[in-house]
């Protein structure tokens, strides 16, 4: 029994699925293995290495999900990874077999990757996808002549839907892979000697590899020093430019495809005739109306519907707190537990609505070929500032949520373009930072119209909104000039063939997603909240137990509920204020007087350090509100009667007011933001800049905003 | 002429595309002397240009176009 466990664990075959762009590789991929995807990292790198299992037979193939490329030169972080996948130097690490997808109606591209794996040797099948579209095109492929000519099994599907996925399975249990017939060669472009010298230091089977090993050896960091160095000093002492040999595979490569293609497609066509949809979409004019209608719509869509789950995710969270409280013995533990763990537990979890849903609307964006349409329009507006075409998208996502934002811009090839992004999509104001917003102006905007039909207080909304775009777009500006890279930025993007967004893919994205970022940030901002329920709860023991005493005391001879309770609520303000989080309210509050705070205000700028929101409720704690903190006008009225005692005006006048709104416009003052900008980045240094730099901004301006207006 | 100097709708022969870093990821993307191009759209102000090759249409910049030299036909 054991031995056949045993033998079956050995049994895991590796299969690598690679494509071009836009095959529908994704779908292929979710077909396979479900919800049985991991998602994990490669080392130096931040693209997602995706792997799922699946069983035929009674066997288990581990299936990994390579980056699109459209060939084996690496040209971005993406497909790098293809590269050292297949040219792993350790053999046990290369994938055993590999599955490559083409798009039927794209055949001479697809096969430019396709003979490279060939010429590289690797145990191959090759699967014509989308033979809808062929059809519809009129292309016709002759599936056996391209086999005769390549070697290897070609299998014709239409995965969308669902026509030939049995064969591919069969396929696989079959392990019906083979070795095709070099096409390209390779000692045409570079020397044989060094080509076998190469080949004999690295024990490789064939000059392709060796010509790849040449090509990207020596600048692939998870290569051994001592290889990199002998690689380097070949290249030097041989007479031969790597960057002309590179061109002479291609054109040698691309010569043999055109020549295959021309044996085996039929085509009854020409050229592909101008898309009626696109003159609308990317019309000069058109094109960016119906840009903001979409967008408008989206958050139209994600602020009604994601209300619902996550105010019931804030109740339930409540609910399991309270409960922890009514029924675990009192003590540290049990407060720790409620007042700590639950809570932070929750400030994850109530992200998931917003994530999940922006990520769908984004994932049927990309899926109907809209997404690369709006890389066309925008790119043109976004350079001047340093940022690429592609940047609309964690831009736009950062209205909603800067998490999902920072992730998404991982899309982008050019490191400096990824970073500024990455860098000022916290800037977007997210709609955390709406409900600070929204009670502040309640307090300070009358709600009356100008100019007969604009609200006062919609105006006031809609300038913290601008102030935060105006805010990307300087910091965009000046980071453009600070961060500097060799590489050269570039846009070539297919604009795909419009078609109706597969539902299933969508869904999977929106679970991967959300289990990504719970699982990944969720550990930091667990972390940290139950950092500052300690910095909270506790203070020097012996005020905080002379505040304790003395509320006991006056309790005692209290029969009167009402006044019970604001005996209690008043307990806690108290501790609170002499809580160490309380001292350092204090502490800072020599700093942030040039704002016009007090420390009361000092220690919701702090407890809000691991998320905004946290500052309508720490509000809510300071003045003691009784009854339910979450509602917002109770806390209006309570916050409109503070009075100065310094000055006897109302704390919260016109300019304090301002200025904590410009402050939030520019703050980071969100821990998950933090943690992803840290998984994106892969270091500390970004998330710490950006933390210093937002904090500073954010104080700078809100103190030239009090200064102004008081 | 290059590409970014064809007219809208108009049909290009590729001769040649010029040496730059970029030569390689314009081959790979199947821009090879002898291929048709249409120019279909041009986002305004200077913004990218987007041609039809065969079954496929792809978006440059007007500085990535420059390196495709065509003939119109």
């Amino acid at each position: 029994m054991a031995e056949t466990l045993l033998s079956k664990q050995i049994k895991s075959h590796k299969v690598a699925l690679i494509g071009n762009p836009n095959v529908g590789k994704s779908t292929i991929f979710n077909f396979l293995t479900g919800l049985s995807q991991k998602i994990g990292n490669y080392p130096g790198v931040t693209v997602d290495k995706k792997t799922g299992n699946v069983n035929l037979n009674g066997e288990t193939f581990e299936i990994l999900d390579l980056p699109g490329t459209y060939s084996l030169f690496p040209n971005s972080e993406d497909e790098i990874i293809a590269h050292r996948v297949l040219n792993h130097t350790k053999i046990e690490a290369r994938p055993d077999y590999v599955l490559m997808v083409i798009d039927s109606s794209q055949l001479s591209r697809g096969l430019f990757l396709a003979t490279q794996l060939i010429d590289l040797g690797v145990n191959l099948a090759i699967i014509l996808n989308m033979s809808d579209l062929a059809e519809k095109r009129k292309i016709e492929i002759k599936t056996y002549e391209l086999f005769k000519h390549l070697g290897v099994p070609i299998l014709s599907t239409d995965a969308r839907n669902q026509k030939g996925l049995d064969q591919l399975k069969s396929l696989i249990s079959e392990r019906n892979f083979s070795k095709g017939k070099a096409l390209v060669d390779i000692k045409q472009v570079i020397p044989a000697e060094i080509l076998e010298k190469v080949m004999a230091k690295f024990d490789l089977e064939n000059p392709y590899q060796a010509y790849q090993m040449i090509r990207f050896g020596a600048k692939d960091v998870a290569m051994p020093e001592e290889s990199r160095i002998w690689l380097i000093e070949l290249i030097a002492s041989s007479d031969f430019n790597m960057q002309e040999a590179q061109l002479e595979e291609t054109k040698l490569r691309y010569k043999k495809i055109t020549d295959i293609v021309s044996q085996i497609v039929v085509k009854k066509e020409e050229a592909k005739p101008k898309s009626k949809i696109d003159s609308l979409i990317l019309h000069p004019v058109w094109g960016y109306l119906i840009f903001a209608g979409i967008l408008l719509l989206i958050f139209q869509t994600i602020f009604t519907w994601a209300s619902y789950p996550m105010d019931m995710i804030d109740g339930l969270f409540a609910q399991i707190s309270g409960l922890l409280i009514e029924n675990l013995p009192a003590g540290p533990l049990t407060s720790l537990l409620a007042e700590g763990v639950v809570p932070g537990i929750g400030g994850v979890v109530i992200f998931i609505p917003q994530i999940a849903l922006l990520f769908g609307f984004l994932a049927i964006l990309e899926d109907t070929g809209y997404m690369s349409r709006v890389v066309f329009l925008m790119d043109r507006w976004m350079r001047p500032f340093g940022l690429h075409g592609k940047s609309i998208v964690p831009l736009v996502s950062g209205i909603a949520c800067a998490i999902p934002g920072v992730m998404a811009a991982r899309n982008i090839a050019n490191w400096k373009e990824k970073m500024i992004t990455i860098m000022v999509t916290p800037l977007m104001s997210c709609s955390a930072r709406l409900p600070v917003y929204i009670i502040l102006i309640g307090l300070t905007v009358p709600d009356e119209l100008v100019l007969g039909f604009v609200n006062l207080q919609a105006l006031a909304l809609l300038s913290l909104y601008l102030l935060g775009i105006i805010g990307v777009l300087l910091t965009s500006l000046l980071l453009k000039f600070y961060l500097k890279t060799k590489e050269q930025s570039f846009l070539l993007v297919e604009l795909p063939p419009y078609r109706f967004p597969r539902w299933g893919d969508v869904g999977i994205t929106m679970f991967e997603k959300s289990k990504t970022f719970v699982t990944e940030a969720g550990k930091v901002i667990l972390a940290i909240s139950i950092v500052l329920w300690v910095l909270a709860s506790y203070g020097p023991p012996s005020r905080m137990d002379q505040i304790r005493e003395e509320s006991q005391a006056r309790l005692e001879n209290v029969s009167d509920e009402e006044l019970i309770a604001s005996i209690e609520a008043e307990t806690s303000s108290l501790l609170l204020e002499n809580s160490f989080i309380g001292i350092m309210g204090r502490a800072i509050e020599p700093v942030i007087r040039p704002l016009g705070y007090d420390w009361k205000i000092g220690i919701a700028l702090i407890t809000s350090f691991a998320a905004r929101e946290v500052f309508i409720s720490t509000m809510a704690t300071i003045y003691s509100i009784e009854g339910d903190a979450e509602d917002e006008l109770t806390i209006r009225e309570k916050l409109n009667q503070q009075i100065n005692p310094v000055t006897g005006e109302k704390t919260f006048n016109k300019a304090t007011s301002f200025s904590l709104m410009v402050f939030y416009v520019f703050a980071m003052q969100c821990m998950s933001t933090l943690a992803v900008v840290k998984r994106e980045t892969k270091t500390w240094k970004w998330p710490i800049i950006q933390t210093v730099y937002m904090s500073a901004l954010a104080y700078l301006m809100a103190f030239l905003t009090f200064q102004i207006l008081s | 002429m290059t590409a970014d100097k064809l007219p809208l709708n108009k049909t290009g022969k590729i001769l040649e595309i010029k040496t730059s870093p970029l030569k390689i990821n314009l081959m790979e993307l199947g821009f090879l002397p002898g291929k048709y191009i249409t120019l279909h759209h041009q986002a305004p102000s200077g913004g990218p240009l987007a041609f039809q090759m065969e079954e496929t249409l792809l978006a440059l910049r007007k500085s990535e176009a420059e390196l495709i030299l065509v003939e119109l036909i």
